[in-house]
């Protein structure tokens, strides 16, 4: 089981490869998805690499607003 | 050139010739293993080492949770397909062709009785849809173009599928009958597609900034990826109880066969957009 620490790790890097932005650019609190740093149509993969990573399945309808936020909104609401 | 009236009464009346009952289609009481319901050159992982190291058998069972998959990302297309449809029904701008969205609900309907028929009689599921639409802004016409274009590159590709596996004698019967009655329909919807995409995109774009031409080309080919993408299942990996399915599906996307399978299929489509100017270059797939 990975702790806090490394799944945020495993996140901002997954978001870092998938928008070719360099480390600095990317903070746990970066509203990726506001700011266009990873769009719409990438969610999909995110859900993906998100099922991986917690080793849960995602029900994306049971999605609320503002859940894929940022990094340390992914952790809250798909890895505690 | 016929105008989109007249392909709108053309399309009509072979719709109405062409009506058919989905409820007329013979289902096998079960699936049978020692037959392919994809055919192999079609399956995600053909050509990579992942499927040459699978057994003849396991083959053939991921040829089954490919065909279950493929016929779930329908399900899941044409369900936001009939949505958009239906609210287009009798709009102001949708007068000339709203005679023809009604044949356009009732064959979508139909496709999903048969691709909802075979994964819940032989999987026993529908693998769930996983995309996010998230709310946004559009220019004048955008969305409409956007949602008229997205149909067209689905169809594209999915029709690929249909036309080459409703003639692929390897492949279980009722997989070639599934794929052969909805290319029958998509045919139509093709042309349909092709002519409305151009028309919208004719009439609105002397009215959109660059940066709204900039934005909806970008979003094409990120579209183009992302529909590719549902292609390639983990969920289908794990049914068929590979190790690391989220290893494969990101390896396997990236393998050169794939990508290059990927741009044959898609060229049609890729070569529609690019000559009425929807996309200036080929997108990377």
């Amino acid at each position: 089981m990975k702790n806090a620490n490394e799944v945020k790790t495993e996140l901002r890097g997954w978001i870092v490869r998938k928008a070719k932005i360099l480390e600095e650019q990317l903070t746990d609190q970066t509203p990726f998805v506001e700011q266009r740093i990873i769009s719409s149509l990438q969610l999909l993969e995110l859900i993906l690499f998100m099922e991986d990573l917690s080793g849960k399945s995602i029900d994306v309808k049971s999605l609320k607003k503002g859940m894929l936020r940022d990094v340390d909104t992914l952790y809250r609401n798909f890895f505690l | 050139m016929r105008t989109l009236e007249q392909t709108v009464q053309r399309l009509c009346d072979a719709s109405r010739k062409d009506f058919t009952n989905p409820y007329d289609l013979t289902w096998p009481d079960a699936y049978d293993q020692e037959q392919w319901y994809t055919s192999p050159e079609l399956i995600s992982l053909y050509g990579t080492a992942f499927y040459t190291e699978l057994s003849d058998a396991e083959k053939k069972r991921l040829s089954f949770l490919e065909a279950v998959n493929f016929f779930s990302l329908n399900i899941h297309g044409e369900k936001a397909l009939i949505e958009g449809l239906a609210r287009r029904l009798y709009e102001k701008n949708s007068g000339i062709y709203s005679d023809y969205l009604h044949h356009f609900l009732d064959e979508e309907n139909k496709h999903m009785i048969y691709f909802g028929g075979f994964c819940m009689r032989y999987g026993g599921k529908v693998y769930p849809d996983k995309r996010i639409v998230l709310p946004r802004d559009y220019a004048d016409g955008e969305e409409d173009f956007l949602f008229f274009a997205k149909v067209l590159i689905f169809e594209e590709i999915v029709d690929v599928f249909n036309v080459r596996m409703s003639q692929d004698e390897r492949l279980a019967a009722i997989a070639r009958e599934i794929n052969r009655l909805h290319h029958r329909d998509e045919a139509r919807h093709l042309v349909f597609g092709r002519q409305i995409v151009n028309e919208i995109f004719q009439e609105y774009t002397p009215g959109w900034s660059a940066e709204v031409l900039e934005g909806v080309r970008e979003y094409l080919e990120q579209y183009l990826v992302a529909t590719w993408r549902e292609y390639y299942n983990p969920d289908v990996y794990r049914d068929l109880r590979m190790n690391k399915p989220y290893e494969v599906y990101e390896s396997a996307f990236d393998n050169d066969a794939c990508r290059k399978r990927r741009r044959e299929i898609s060229d049609g489509c890729i070569r529609y957009l690019i000559n009425n100017g929807m996309l200036e270059k080929e997108p990377s797939l």
